[in-house]
């Protein structure tokens, strides 16, 4: 097929009436549908790009932006149809959100407000180290969270919906306000084992929080091209990142081995609680990650396992 | 009598494999049929077109055939089948051409090649669709144990809730009202035994015995006992409530229809009568049922706010605190919603059981 093919026409539809949106007539035959999308949200202003699911099939997937009018499956007059995804908000914006509350409802307990505790035991401090320990280690993974988000993060899609950022920070936030209310209480207690206990679990946290650093690095390096497109990700020199030998998703993994040691430092069972919760979220989410990579990759590692090696 | 011997009318139709042989004589006893050479040779004495006699005849086949024959007598023919050594398609059954005077093509079985190359055909597609069938069901050798051991569990179940029913009728007539506080006094014990046997039907549903859903089955078996074991077993003064009456007696109402059903199901019988109490009476039933159990709950959660017990203070090793009039009141909602759940499903059960209007499938 030699040089441009004409000017095609697209009809947008709605999905589920079927009531004729638009139609684009002189729609160049190599437009992409981010084009297409900026045309219909000049016709509709409440309809931002990031809202509109543009697909060929009422039901079917999501046209991606990248993709170019005359390759798709579709005649010289186009028919799309077109849903509405409600109001979005960025993946950047989501994070920033989630990991700032937990971080300052945290200091609110820690520095003990004296809504928490009662007038009593305001603005006390707790005569156990572990408990400044704790409040440096939470601190230290949220900060840490959040300066990823910032600098390390590359996301593929661009928005979420606007409800699920309710969900998710009523979940993060209750969780923290819960443990964080056990751990600075006046009468905590700390760790059974003492000094080797929470040693054990210093140590453990720092590995797992470099750990996982390194693999969102090494993860994000992968997509430096500024591609969109998934690729397998590989051990580098880094030591941590030796982990992608055994487990398709280290970063997991190693989130995960962060809350049991802060599990383990606290000795706190609603951490235990969250802790659990985190691992049951992350399976599912790397099950699904590693099923992924298994169908578009025919030569994907066969020793890996989705989070724990040979095991799950 | 010596004569000429006398041929019978022999009618013959072929399939690849085979040849039939139909002799026209009735009443025969003891007939002689051998090949050898293959060379057909037949003697009996019956009834035929020439009366009462002994009839005999000889065909010498086309192609080889086995030498053993195979006949059925009937009373008015007798059937002759013989297997041909190879399969093959004869343009007629005698080695001479010309035709022996008592044999005709029997048209009544008689199919030329093609269609007897349809019909073998047909012949092999069912046996291979038979032999999927049987491959995708495997014959099941403990298929009998596992039938007796679940009517043995419901019939125990079903002996067991009976007991506490009519032990729980006849003192409602003797002693009226009073019966209510020393229920559990008196049935307490038989019920902690049926309600622990009926984790087995957890098991059941789990390792897949029995084809109903797992979900239902936890909601209700945990359910239960948690009322029995935790709320009512633990706290002395609950048991003497009146409400333990109308729990119990909710509870063994809805078991004296549900097991027998079980029972008789995996029998084989379907008692209509039973079929339909047991999808229509929890209907009434477990709604009130749970409106017990709430009320219990209602009645317990003070009593453990007061003696805080399964409760946890700080300070403790876990640093956590239980208060578990708190989560008795979150059950109550889950209660609610554990009810719902149920009820969806036995509406389903009862829809796909007792039908809009039974129809018999072809």
């Amino acid at each position: 097929m030699g040089g441009r093919a004409g000017f095609f026409e697209v009809e947008i539809l709605d999905w589920k009436t079927k009531k004729q949106l638009c139609f684009l007539d002189k729609v160049e035959s190599n437009a992409t549908i981010r084009e297409i999308r900026l045309m219909f949200h000049k016709l509709y202003p409440q309809w931002y790009p990031a809202r509109q699911s543009i697909r060929l099939d009422p039901k079917g997937k999501s046209l991606r932006d990248e993709e170019i009018l005359q390759h798709l499956p579709v005649g010289t007059t186009a028919t799309l149809y077109f849903k509405d995804l409600g109001p979005q908000i960025g993946w950047t914006m989501v994070f920033l959100i989630e990991y700032t509350g937990p971080l300052f409802i945290y200091f609110l307990f820690y520095f003990r407000m004296p809504f928490v505790y009662g007038l009593d035991e305001r603005f006390t401090s707790s005569p156990h180290p572990v408990v400044n320990l704790a409040c440096i280690c939470h601190s230290f993974h949220y900060i840490k969270r959040l300066i990823e988000t910032i600098f390390v993060h590359r996301f593929s899609h661009g928005t979420m919906p606007l409800r699920n950022i309710v969900k998710n920070c009523l979940y993060y936030w209750g969780f923290a306000a819960w443990l964080a209310y056990y751990i600075n209480h006046p009468l905590y207690t700390p760790p059974s084992y003492g000094k080797k206990q929470i040693n054990f679990a210093v140590i453990m946290f720092l590995l797992c929080e470099a750990g996982n650093f390194s693999i969102h690095v090494a993860l994000s390096d992968l997509r430096r091209d500024g591609s969109r497109t998934r690729k397998i990700p590989y051990p580098t020199k880094n030591p941590f990142t030796w982990l992608f030998f055994f487990v398709s998703c280290p970063n997991y993994t190693y989130e995960v081995g962060t809350w049991i040691s802060f599990t383990i430092m606290t000795q706190c069972v609603p951490v235990g609680l969250f802790t659990l919760l985190c691992f049951i979220q992350m399976t599912i989410w790397a099950k699904d990650k590693h099923y992924t990579y298994l169908r578009e990759f025919k030569d994907y590692p066969s020793l890996r396992m989705p989070i724990i090696p040979f095991l799950l | 009598m010596a004569g000429p011997s006398l041929r019978p009318h022999v009618h013959w139709a072929q399939r690849h494999r085979e040849l039939y042989l139909r002799v026209e004589l009735s009443d025969v006893q003891n007939p002689d049929i051998t090949i050898t050479d293959n060379v057909l040779y037949f003697k009996a004495q019956g009834h035929g077109a020439k009366g009462d006699n002994i009839y005999e005849f000889q065909i010498e086949f086309l192609e080889p055939v086995e030498p053993k024959p195979r006949y059925k007598v009937t009373q008015r023919q007798l059937n002759i089948t013989v297997q041909k050594k190879e399969s093959s398609w004869w343009e007629r059954l005698t080695r001479q051409e010309k035709r022996p005077l008592f044999l005709a093509p029997d048209f009544d079985r008689w199919l030329d090649e093609s269609d007897a190359e349809m019909e073998l055909r047909e012949k092999e597609e069912e046996k291979m669709n038979k032999m999927k069938i049987e491959s995708r069901v495997p014959k099941d050798p403990f298929k009998h144990l596992k039938k007796g051991y679940l009517i043995m569990y419901n019939l125990v179940q079903f002996l067991g809730f009976s007991w506490i029913f009519v032990n729980m009728t006849v003192r409602l007539f003797i002693l009226g009202k009073d019966s209510f506080y020393d229920t559990f006094h008196t049935i307490a014990d038989m019920m902690y035994f049926c309600q622990t046997l009926a984790l087995m039907e957890i098991l059941n549903s789990l390792i897949g015995l029995v084809r109903s859903p797992l979900i239902p089955a936890v909601i209700q078996v945990f359910g239960r006992n948690f009322i029995l074991f935790v709320v009512l077993g633990s706290l002395e003064e609950m048991q003497s409530k009146a409400v333990v009456f109308f729990i119990f007696y909710f509870w063994s109402i809805i078991e004296l229809f549900r097991y027998p059903y079980y029972m008789l199901s995996c029998i084989g019988i379907e008692w209509k009568p039973l079929t339909w109490l047991r999808y229509t009476s929890w209907i009434p039933l477990y709604p009130l049922g749970c409106l017990a159990e709430a009320v219990c709950i209602v009645q317990s959660i003070p009593i453990f706010s007061e003696t805080g017990k399964f409760s946890l203070a700080l300070p403790n090793p876990l640093n956590v605190t239980i208060q578990f009039s708190f989560l008795l009141q979150v059950y109550l909602i889950a209660l609610f919603l554990g009810l719902f759940v149920n009820f969806r499903h036995l509406y389903k059960q009862r829809r796909k059981h007792l039908g809009p209007k039974k129809r018999k499938m072809k």
